[in-house]
């Protein structure tokens, strides 16, 4: 048997499970939301056209145009907190300082844990009576009545937002702390001898050397957050009134609480062409790094 | 001036950094304080900021009534077995891939990969159900591990590649012409000199693994088969779960991830940051 025949056997497992249990189940995705299929009517599978994304345009209950603002408000504002955040982390941890590896490790470990069970510990740090920040608030005596975080429809997209920023700092943190570490220090020496101050510095030699980092961990991150509807479900399940809502949430529901499995496929079908034009675009801007345009 | 100028620049990193750590560790603090709570101290008000006395019986209500252990037991199961399993798996392909003569071939396979990082579990979960359900393989922990390992192997392969394109052929030549066989080079040359590479794909895979939650809600339904997300997602709507018993379920729930990242934290931040710096 030749090597290369040996080395492609090698391969061959990856390449079977992903078939069976990826692209296999994709197209079959694809399927199911042309089709008329729930739980409780499981004798009466048909193809029904669009029948489903109809339902889920027209929906009164959840409302669709809100769902997308929603997730676009998540996205978004999630990404500028966390990028900031995390970039500021990367710029304080850059300098080695006694402790640093201990200090960097209690900063980070958030990368690590379940999204699904910190959302949790922060339902109950946001609970409206017994939660942490209205005790500290109220020992402050800055309230005199517990807020209702996560029940209150204005405030409560903004405080599961909170929650994902803290989740993703220590993304970024990592990412970007690794690309400042590999500015040449000669650079920086070049700019002070030039008379830049630090912030001169900042903008002109050190942004400009990572941005290739910092495009592609927004890059990916954005679609990372589109797909993370873990602390959603364990915070609010979409709720108060639909206010916390977003599409990866929404087909959790669709499967979870309704049973309706071709509105949910649709649901993920729209997911999936959203990510499609996204990785085209992604890979458009991210040839054009590569090449030095941007 | 100068040094005034330094001091307050120290004073303020200073506060920086304690702002990042607070915040942090804000949610460690409270899921702890509350899983020692007593019945009385959760619910009084105000609340306190410290439980008057340390109080296990959260943790006690926990693997005696809820049957914590066997989540646990599960969870450390499917975690590890999958692990280890997607790391064979992966460190096989990623091999394969990066030792191929055709560029073209490896190439196309690898896109292939990439392709499936795109689509996040929770969108296969409702094909894969049905799809195993015709079997009747659904609420099966072994079907879920293999589930498992496909959702990780995609990623451990780019990254298992990645790494070992890096290692120069010529250390394995040699062995070639000696009469060594394929897999006995990647296993007496190749992987003693991974072991950095294969810890950090490891944790990855435990961390991923321990933390998923649709998949085991979807496809675990009996009790006694559940993984400790999917057991903590039906504390929620149970009667009777306090927020104490809640919280010592959620301790349990973070922390080995917590412990793997604090032993693996070298390893981790090196394969994550792999390839997204450029030299």
């Amino acid at each position: 048997m030749s090597r290369n025949l040996k080395l492609f056997i090698m391969v061959l497992p990856t390449i079977v499970l992903l078939v069976i249990f990826t692209y296999i189940p994709i197209g079959q995705e694809i399927q199911i939301a042309f089709e008329n299929y729930n739980l409780y009517n499981l004798s009466n599978i048909y193809f029904n056209g669009f029948d489903n994304f109809i339902n889920i345009f027209t929906s009164v209950d959840f409302n669709f145009v809100q769902i997308v603002l929603n997730t676009v408000i998540w996205v978004v504002v999630s990404l500028v907190f966390q990028f900031t955040l995390g970039f500021g982390l990367a710029l304080l941890l850059k300098k080695p300082f006694k402790g640093r590896g201990i200090y960097s490790g209690l900063v980070f470990y958030p990368w690590a844990v379940s999204g699904f069970a910190i959302g949790l510990v922060w339902a109950w740090i946001f609970n409206g009576q017994f939660g942490l920040i209205n005790g500290i608030l109220m020992r402050f005596g800055i309230i005199n009545q517990g807020i209702g975080f996560l029940s209150d429809p204005h405030i409560a997209l903004a405080s599961v937002i909170v929650v994902n920023i803290w989740y993703g700092i220590p993304f970024f943190a990592i990412m970007l702390l690794a690309a400042l570490q590999s500015v040449p220090e000669e650079l920086y020496e070049a700019a002070k001898i030039d008379g830049a101050g630090r912030f001169r510095r900042l903008v002109n030699v050190t942004i400009p050397y990572i941005r290739p980092t910092i495009a592609s961990t927004i890059l990916l991150r954005t679609m990372w957050i589109l797909n993370f509807p873990d602390i959603i479900y364990a915070m609010t399940n979409g709720g108060p009134a639909n206010s916390t809502n977003t599409l990866a949430n929404y087909m959790i529901i669709k499967m979870y609480s309704f049973y309706n499995y071709g509105q949910a496929a649709a649901i993920g079908f729209i997911i999936m062409s959203i990510l499609m034009i996204y990785a085209v675009i992604y890979l458009s801007i991210f040839s054009r790094l590569e090449r030095g345009v941007i | 001036m100068k040094k005034l100028k330094i001091f307050i620049e120290s004073v303020l990193k200073f506060m920086a950094l304690g702002g990042y750590l607070i915040f942090a560790l804000i949610p460690l603090y409270w899921v702890l304080v509350t899983s020692f709570k007593g019945p009385k101290e959760l619910y009084t008000f105000p609340i306190t900021f410290f439980p008057k006395s340390l109080d296990f019986e959260n943790y006690r209500f926990l693997f005696t009534f809820a049957n914590f252990g066997i989540y646990f037991r599960n969870s450390l199961l499917v975690s590890l077995g999958s692990s280890l399993g997607a790391l064979i798996v992966s460190v096989l392909s990623g091999y394969g891939l990066s030792r191929l003569s055709s560029k073209k071939l490896s190439n196309g396979i690898l896109l292939a990969m990439y392709l499936t990082q795109m689509i996040p579990g929770f969108l296969l979960m409702l094909p894969l159900f049905l799809m195993l359900s015709k079997f009747g393989m659904i609420n099966n922990l072994f079907v879920l591990g293999i589930i498992y390992i496909d959702m990780v192997i995609a990623f451990g392969t780019i990254m298992s590649k990645g790494f070992f394109d890096r290692i120069p052929v010529s250390l394995e030549e040699a062995a070639l012409i000696d009469g060594c066989g394929t897999l006995e080079v990647l296993y007496r040359i190749v992987l003693p000199i991974s072991l950095p590479a294969i810890m950090a794909i490891f944790s990855f895979f435990f961390v991923n693994i321990w933390n998923e939650l649709f998949l085991a809600v979807m496809f675990l339904s009996s009790n006694d088969k559940m993984t400790v997300p999917a057991a903590l997602n039906s504390f929620i709507s149970k009667a009777g779960i306090s927020w104490g018993v809640m919280s010592a379920g959620l301790v349990v729930a973070l922390l080995p991830t917590i412990i793997v990242f604090a032993f693996a934290q070298k390893y981790i931040i090196a394969g994550l940051t792999e390839g997204a710096v450029k030299e």
